[in-house]
């Protein structure tokens, strides 16, 4: 890691409140200063239950058993509720799948994005100004107008935009989204792709992309982290990870996406199985099951997380040897 | 040709706002039986409300769909008939395509005594061959459908259409909402079936890539029209339209990587309101070849090339 | 038939495994046994009989109850009074169930005008407070059981009308029913194997929540002397009957009164611990 450290998520555990069912288990990474992270994962593999624990929005049921997240020098898992909502928005900012659940429907946009400014701190002439140069800088056509507009008279794209005019408002260090891009159509989640990563670039901010979709973050972020049944079982630069990915997870993932080039009508490479849930895994490796260079170990016991230079991989018998 | 659709136009009412949207406009198909028809478009482009009138869910406004020279109408009459249709159809959410309070078991025999399509006796032998056809265990018979994962139910929806015994299957968006790992074997499985049972597709989706993987033809849509039609090697391999040029542009693809610039090419702007269609070409607006004649000339399509159709003057 | 068995004892299992369910179905329980009792006779005294001697008495070993201002058994007409309830509140709400829920799946499913004219109807009932429009029925009908337990089941027809249309809603636009139709299944196949089995929960919530409105309804009609005649004892007479007597004789109030809380009290448990014993989400978390 060349850039100084912003966060650093340290063996993170969560799990289910009542009869305890591992959800996330033993996750580190870090994100230094102005880095852009990828969280890489398929439903139930714990990608946004570790990101929500950073900003202490784990729902209901659900809660951080051990680990840490180290903000700066905070510790934020041992923050209260007033601390946290000092840091949420003002030093770290969220973008959801659904914007209609981040917007306030019944409030104007003008007024709804004024009250982000307001309740971090207070409102000056300026603010104004600031607000309406946002949205113009998301791509809000005639801002004069959509700042006297309720969030349902905006297209779902339009919407997304400005959820993430809101959390940039702030100037937060750390954008944290949350598959922002999976329900909107190809073309439409291009532009908002484009947006984000010349809004990151233009205020050296850091962020953490969590999707399930390897093709959007392959040209979005610096770092990817590839997460299964509850754990990250590679980690690496995109150029390692896309190119020689070493968990198997990884390789078969990559292998068994149809490509846009080449022949058709040929069968794909497939994994077979389902995932695992994380609370089955117990003592082996979770991907065991379903992979083709798995042995006895695998089986038996928990690969540990093997670093070299930038990246790691959790598995006994990795692609390209140890 | 076995599947023909002829210049099919649907129409939708909003009550509330007495406004009309044109979901189809002038959509003319022939499909031969053993080939898949990919459809390819965003929402709104009116590629579901084409998988519905094609299974006869809903009757077109105006014009005509037949198999095999028979109307789709009159081999299946939707709710009220009680004739099973040689086109049956797959959903997108494997959540919702199946009774939650029926076994999966009873699910597909259901379908096998409705219509008495085997011997009472061997209705039991005829679910197993099904389930074992679309590579599930046939211990799953007793499970509810939420015991099974999404691939597992997926196959399930599949082994119900096939248990219909139809000719034409309609997929929409078949594996949109699977895990990405899961896709693949989904995929495979239709090319199988596909193989083993002769059966012809309709394939829609969102995502090229797996049109691309699929189709023998593909149709491009937006805004209820047809922009591109031809194989997939012409569609996919030289798009000629401006608009499925940047769908492909735009697909997300995992072997370009770290190219920031990559993304900054794309089309501006987003799907016009269907309500209030613009004049000429309906994606003038957007089209990166626009002239001042686009906003005037409606397009309809034309062959560019053998059998490849493009509605673009500028093509 | 084995995919019943195997389905109504899952749903059982997790019944027993809710306090507020088991408590509850105990209490109504008790109240059922204490009307079959009234209904063989097996009561202390006759409800009616005056015992001229013993009029107000306090609870003895005698008159488990009391005696109220005839010298009547309180304890005799209270069992036959929750009898009387029960019957009432029972026929009624069985009316209610069967008119509200074909209506309501029918308007749900056919949808278009009938839906329209349906909703529309029920509607004009629910602007109506319930204990009005069943006073102002039974003041046109009479005062027979069944002219009670026919006003109650028609004000409440509109609130099972809309407990089935909702899910019916919801259900007919899942992708199960599209493939049901591309299937070339039967509309009458459709609502009774694919959209019925899926609306029958709340059904079954709602009917034990309406027995104990019934119940309060009933007595409440009684109460203003509309309901059951005297001297047939009935709670909500019982419970007018003893207002001027309170002061000095409680028990004549307070046992009624207490028969009546214990019903719609355990009624209302159950329908808790139904809801949660047949939704699958509740039961898995």
């Amino acid at each position: 890691m060349t850039q100084p450290l912003l966060l650093s998520v340290k063996d993170l555990g969560i799990s289910t409140v009542q009869d305890p069912r591992t959800l996330v288990n033993q996750v580190s990474f870090d994100i230094g200063l102005g880095e852009a992270v990828g969280v890489v994962g398929e439903s139930g593999s714990g990608k946004t239950l570790s990101a929500l624990s950073i900003l202490g929005l784990l729902p209901r049921g659900v809660e951080v058993v051990s680990g840490s997240v180290t903000f700066k020098d905070k510790n934020l898992l041992t923050l209260n509720n007033e601390e946290l909502r000092k840091i949420r928005g003002n030093e770290i900012a969220m973008i959801y799948q659904d914007p209609m659940t981040a917007l306030n429907p019944v409030m104007k946009l003008g007024k709804q994005l004024l009250e982000v400014i307001a309740s971090h701190g207070g409102i000056n002439e300026s603010s104004q100004n600031q607000v309406r140069a946002l949205l113009s800088e998301v791509g809000i056509p005639d801002v004069n107008r959509a700042m006297e507009s309720y969030p349902h008279e905006f297209s779902g794209g339009m919407r997304q935009r400005i959820m993430i005019a809101m959390a940039l408002l702030l100037s937060p260090q750390l954008l944290i989204a949350d598959e922002p891009t999976t329900a909107l159509d190809v073309t439409i989640q291009q532009q908002i792709l484009a947006l984000v990563s010349e809004a990151r670039k233009k205020r050296n901010m850091s962020m953490l992309w969590i999707t399930h979709d390897l093709g959007v973050v392959a040209n979005l972020v610096d770092r990817l982290n590839v997460m299964y049944a509850g754990r990250i079982v590679e980690s690496g630069t995109v150029e390692e990870i896309f190119r020689k990915p070493k968990h198997p997870y990884t390789a078969g993932l990559l292998s068994s996406l149809p490509t846009s080039t080449g022949t058709n009508r040929e069968r794909l490479t497939s994994i077979s199985g389902v995932p695992e849930k994380p609370w089955l895994v117990g003592n082996s490796c979770g991907f065991a099951a379903r992979c083709s260079r798995a042995q006895a170990r695998c089986h038996s016991e928990v690969p540990p997380t093997v670093i070299t230079d930038n990246s790691s991989v959790a598995c006994f018998f990795p692609l390209g040897g140890n | 040709m076995s599947l023909e659709i002829k210049d099919v136009e649907k129409l939708y009412k909003i009550v509330s706002t007495d406004t009309v949207i044109h979901a189809l406009n002038g959509i003319d198909i022939s499909l031969p039986a053993g080939k898949t028809l990919g459809i390819v478009g965003e929402s709104g482009c009116g590629k579901s409300t084409l998988a519905r009138l094609v299974t006869g869910l809903e009757a077109p406004y105006q014009g005509s769909i037949t198999w095999k020279g028979l109307p789709i109408h009159d081999v299946n009459k939707g709710s009220f008939s009680t004739k099973k249709s040689v086109v049956q159809l797959v959903f997108q959410d494997p959540y919702s395509s199946l009774n939650p309070r029926q076994r999966i078991g009873d699910a597909i025999s259901e379908i096998i005594t409705v219509h008495n399509l085997v011997e009472k006796n061997m209705v039991e032998t005829r679910v197993s061959e099904l389930l074992s056809l679309v590579g599930l265990a046939d211990d799953l018979k007793n499970r509810y459908p939420h015991q099974l994962s999404g691939g597992q139910r997926q196959r399930v929806s599949i082994a119900r259409a096939l248990a219909a015994e139809p000719s034409l299957l309609v997929l929409d968006e078949p594996v949109s909402a699977l895990d990405v790992s899961v896709r693949a074997e989904v995929m495979n499985l239709l090319l199988d079936l596909r193989a083993k049972l002769g059966l012809t597709y309709i394939f829609i989706s969102h995502d090229l890539a797996m049109i691309r993987y699929i189709s023998d033809l593909v149709a491009v849509m937006y805004l209820g029209k047809i922009v591109e039609f031809g194989s997939w090697e012409q569609v996919i391999n030289d798009p000629q339209h401006p608009y499925t040029q940047a769908l492909i542009q735009a697909m997300p693809d995992h072997t370009v990587i770290g190219n920031p610039e990559s993304l900054a090419k794309t089309l501006e702007g987003e799907v016009p309101d269907p309500v209030n269609l613009p004049t000429g070409c309906a994606f003038h607006l957007r089209c990166v070849k626009a002239t001042p004649a686009c906003a005037v000339e409606p397009q309809s399509l034309r062959e560019i090339s053998s059998n490849h159709l493009v509605a673009c003057m500028e093509a | 038939m084995k995919n019943k068995e195997i389905k109504t004892k899952g749903a059982l299992h997790y019944y027993l495994q809710s306090t507020s369910g088991v408590v509850g179905a105990v209490l109504v329980l008790i109240m059922v046994i204490v009307a079959v009792c009234s209904i063989f006779g097996i009561t202390p005294y006759d409800p009616v009989e005056q015992h001229i001697d013993n009029i107000l008495q306090g609870p003895s070993a005698h008159f488990w109850f009391g005696t109220d201002d005839f010298g009547r058994d309180v304890f005799s007409r209270t069992l036959e009074g929750m009898r009387r309830s029960l019957t009432v509140s029972i026929t009624a709400v069985s009316l209610a169930t069967i008119l509200g829920v074909t209506f309501g799946i029918l308007a749900g499913y056919v949808g278009k005008w009938f839906d329209q004219l349906v909703t529309r109807v029920s509607d004009v009932f629910f602007a109506f407070p319930a204990i009005l429009l069943a006073l102002a029925i039974v003041a046109s009908l009479g005062n027979a059981w069944y002219d009670t337990a026919l006003a109650i089941g028609v004000v409440y027809t509109p609130i099972f009308i809309r407990v089935a249309r909702g899910p019916v809603l919801t259900v007919k636009e899942m992708d199960y029913i599209k493939i049901s139709r591309v299937l070339g299944f039967s509309s009458f196949r459709i609502l009774r194997k694919h959209i019925f089995p899926n609306v029958f929960a709340p059904i079954v919530v709602q009917i034990a929540l309406s027995l104990s409105w019934a119940i309060l309804t009933e007595s409440g009609l009684s109460f203003l002397g509309l309901g059951t005649q005297p001297p047939t004892p009935s709670l909500g007479l019982m419970v007018s009957d003893a207002q001027p007597l309170a002061a000095f004789a409680w028990w004549t109030l307070v046992f009624p009164s207490l028969f009546i809380t214990i019903v719609v009290v355990g009624l209302n448990l159950v329908g808790d611990g139904l809801r949660d014993a047949l939704d699958p989400a509740r039961r898995s978390s």
